[in-house]
């Protein structure tokens, strides 16, 4: 059984134009020890996926159906305080982009992850602080810098303290939302290594958010391409990745030169993301779709499996994707 | 250094902003409109007589002089003798002093607590009928002229129900026993210091309530609230904590409006302090006691504009950094 099973999770924003929908019908799976990646452009939902299922919706943001369900449990439906105490930080706990205000400015950083421990486990304050050195240790943080404070800290190491903490209380899930995204890049490789390092050395789960493609390439075992606010495409990474059944999604992949290949020009996905206000009738991408047809601004097409090994694709024209040929040519 | 040199610094300052506003204190009343003489000597005195009480009073000397004595009396306390009263203004100061005082810390501490914790709550239930009622009341009582809303308590209290001492901060004479004065002290306090809360929490509030809803939207709340803190923790500990300091700085910016503020009150509850007879002796041309009552003020306004430097270096842990090493 998966660890983390999401199933036609709905999350609207009200606004006063009328709905916003964020998440719209989304399903996957976690399996403990596994990382999924979740990639799309800005504003496709991606961010709003992960304060759904922590449930920390801002208060414009409502649940439309759907279902969270962990080790057998439904989240969504479970009291607001056993939810705040059993599965915030304690089984699922955050990476937040720490580079930028992740930490509060005016509490030492070392407290702020004792503060967590403290409020989970029955443990003494000194086995917690004690933890919070370990934890330093774990991420390469001196531990002699306990009592520091945000500000005093390198935009690398605020990211490496932030991953120390959603470690703070053991959890089985970590949800990471882009972590890497305001660090250079080579702060980010080292980041994205101990990522790597820590979950198999805890055997953690992770879901992984970026917009960076190679990020996920590199520490994820399957993907989740979002598309305003749905699933367009999900399966193992290499199945995506190699065979992409989307134009979306292989629009995306086309999109990150290779290095080893032979000099090509970079492709760029013509158009915007749509007002997801208005969503665009039958399959969203149709207006930016070249192989668009009458049956994809009508019919809604429905999420199915290509090619087994639970490759998932929202197409209408999946075949003619994955017969190869350069779609985005013509 | 760090802290150290910060605190040189501003200490450095307050004695450069006193030395400025005595000197203007100086000049104030050399160029109000009225003569001296007139309060302190009898029109029937010879002219004879009259020179020598001015040269008792030192004001036949040229004005660079009477400056000079001026600023060194003040800096050895020695205020002169009242020309009212004929009695030492220091020691007339000092008796009312602690009057002030009392009502000042009361008032202080009150306005702070009730505008601070009304605007937290405000800001935990924005949008809310309780928001509303705190802020519309709040910035009502603001909005109001202070002596209006004081004149219609000391009405209320003194003429329709009076139920509390409108008037003096004991009674007279005053009750047997420490205990029994302290009571009837306190009993003195509820309308003067009453009215100064209800005039000042609103802009506490609202205050407290903006700079709130700002942290509230931050992302370091969205992780507090993602580590499953309860929202008491996250109200208190990170929210109202990481705007001390802009709160801080505006409680002791309020200090000067408080002592101003201390003038009218003291005057319409007839409170024996160190406003009210700043305001008696102006009144009366008294050069040497309203200037003894301005140089107490002043000083209370540099001392407390330094605590506020203090507290906001303690509270925000990014300026006792940014004034040190690193500049």
């Amino acid at each position: 059984m998966a660890l983390l099973e999401v199933k036609d999770l709905k999350m609207y924003y009200r606004t006063a134009r009328g709905h916003v929908r964020a998440v719209d019908s989304v399903s996957f799976e976690i399996e403990q020890g596994k990382a999924l990646g979740i990639a799309g452009e800005s504003g496709c939902g991606k961010t709003s996926m992960a304060s759904a299922l922590l449930r920390l919706l801002p208060s414009n943001g409502s649940y439309h159906g759907g279902s969270v369900v962990m080790d057998g449990k439904e989240l969504l439906t479970m009291s607001e305080e056993q939810f705040r105490k059993d599965i915030r930080w304690k089984r699922i706990s955050m990476i937040f982009q720490g580079a930028m205000n992740a930490l509060n400015p005016v509490h030492k950083v070392g407290e702020q992850i004792v503060e967590a421990i403290l409020h989970h486990e029955d443990v003494s304050r000194e086995q917690a602080v004690k933890r919070t050195h370990d934890l330093f240790g774990l991420v390469g943080i001196n531990p002699k810098r306990f009592n520091e404070y945000p500000h005093e800290f390198s935009g690398g190491m605020k990211q490496r303290a932030v991953i120390a903490m959603a470690l703070a209380c053991h959890p089985d899930l970590i949800i990471a939302d882009e972590p890497t995204t305001a660090l250079d890049v080579m702060v980010q490789a080292q980041i994205l290594k101990s990522i790597a390092e820590l979950r198999q050395r805890l055997n953690l789960s992770m879901m992984l958010i970026t917009h960076d493609l190679s990020v996920i390439a590199q520490t994820c075992d399957s993907v989740v391409i979002m598309y305003a606010g749905k699933v367009a495409e999900y399966g193992d990474v290499v199945d995506v990745y190699t065979r992409p059944a989307h134009p979306y999604a292989m629009g995306l992949v086309n999109s990150f030169p290779n290095i080893q290949a032979a000099r090509t020009e970079v492709r760029s996905l013509p158009g915007f993301p749509p007002n997801l206000l208005a969503p665009p009738s039958g399959c969203r991408f149709h207006p930016r779709c070249p192989l668009a047809d009458e049956e994809c601004k009508q019919v809604e097409p429905a999420v199915r499996e290509v090619g087994g090994n639970k490759h998932m694709v929202a197409c209408h024209k999946a075949e003619i994707v994955q017969q190869g040929g350069d779609i985005w040519s013509r | 250094m760090g802290f150290r040199s910060y605190l040189l610094k501003r200490l450095f300052y307050a004695v450069v902003v006193l030395f400025v506003i005595l000197t203007f204190n100086y000049v104030l009343f050399r160029i109000m409109p009225g003569d001296p003489e007139k309060m302190i000597l009898d029109p029937n005195f010879t002219p004879e007589a009259k020179m020598e009480l001015r040269r008792q009073y030192g004001l036949d000397d040229p004005p660079l002089t009477q400056y000079l004595n001026y600023m060194k009396s003040l800096l050895t306390f020695d205020l002169g003798m009242s020309f009212s009263t004929r009695r030492l203004v220091w020691s007339e100061l000092r008796e009312r002093l602690p009057n002030t005082i009392v009502l000042f810390m009361v008032t202080f501490v009150g306005t702070a607590a009730l505008g601070i914790s009304l605007g937290v709550s405000s800001a935990a239930n924005r949008g809310k009928f309780s928001e509303q009622l705190v802020m519309g009341a709040g910035l009502f009582a603001h909005a109001v002229p202070s002596f209006f809303i004081q004149l219609l308590l000391l009405l209320l209290f003194g003429y329709y129900w009076p139920i509390l001492p409108i008037h003096g901060t004991i009674s007279a004479p005053p009750p047997d026993g420490a205990w029994a004065q302290f009571l009837d002290r306190a009993w003195h306090l509820i309308l003067p210091a009453g009215s100064n809360i209800v005039i000042g929490f609103g802009s506490w509030a609202l205050y407290t309530r903006n700079t709130m809803l700002e942290a509230l939207g931050q992302d370091y709340i969205v992780t507090a609230r993602a580590k499953g803190l309860p929202r008491r923790e996250i109200l208190y500990h990170h929210s109202l904590r990481s705007v001390l300091p802009p709160i801080v700085t505006l409680i002791f910016m309020s200090l000067p409006g408080a002592v101003s503020g201390a003038v009218i009150t003291e005057s319409i509850f007839s409170w024996h302090g160190v406003g009210r007879y700043l305001l008696d002796a102006t009144l009366q041309m008294d050069y040497p006691a309203a200037q003894g009552a301005f140089y107490l003020i002043a000083l209370a306004v540099i001392i407390s504009n330094l605590l506020a430097d203090i507290a906001y270096g303690l509270v925000d842990p990014r300026i006792r950094v940014g004034a040190g090493a690193k500049r």
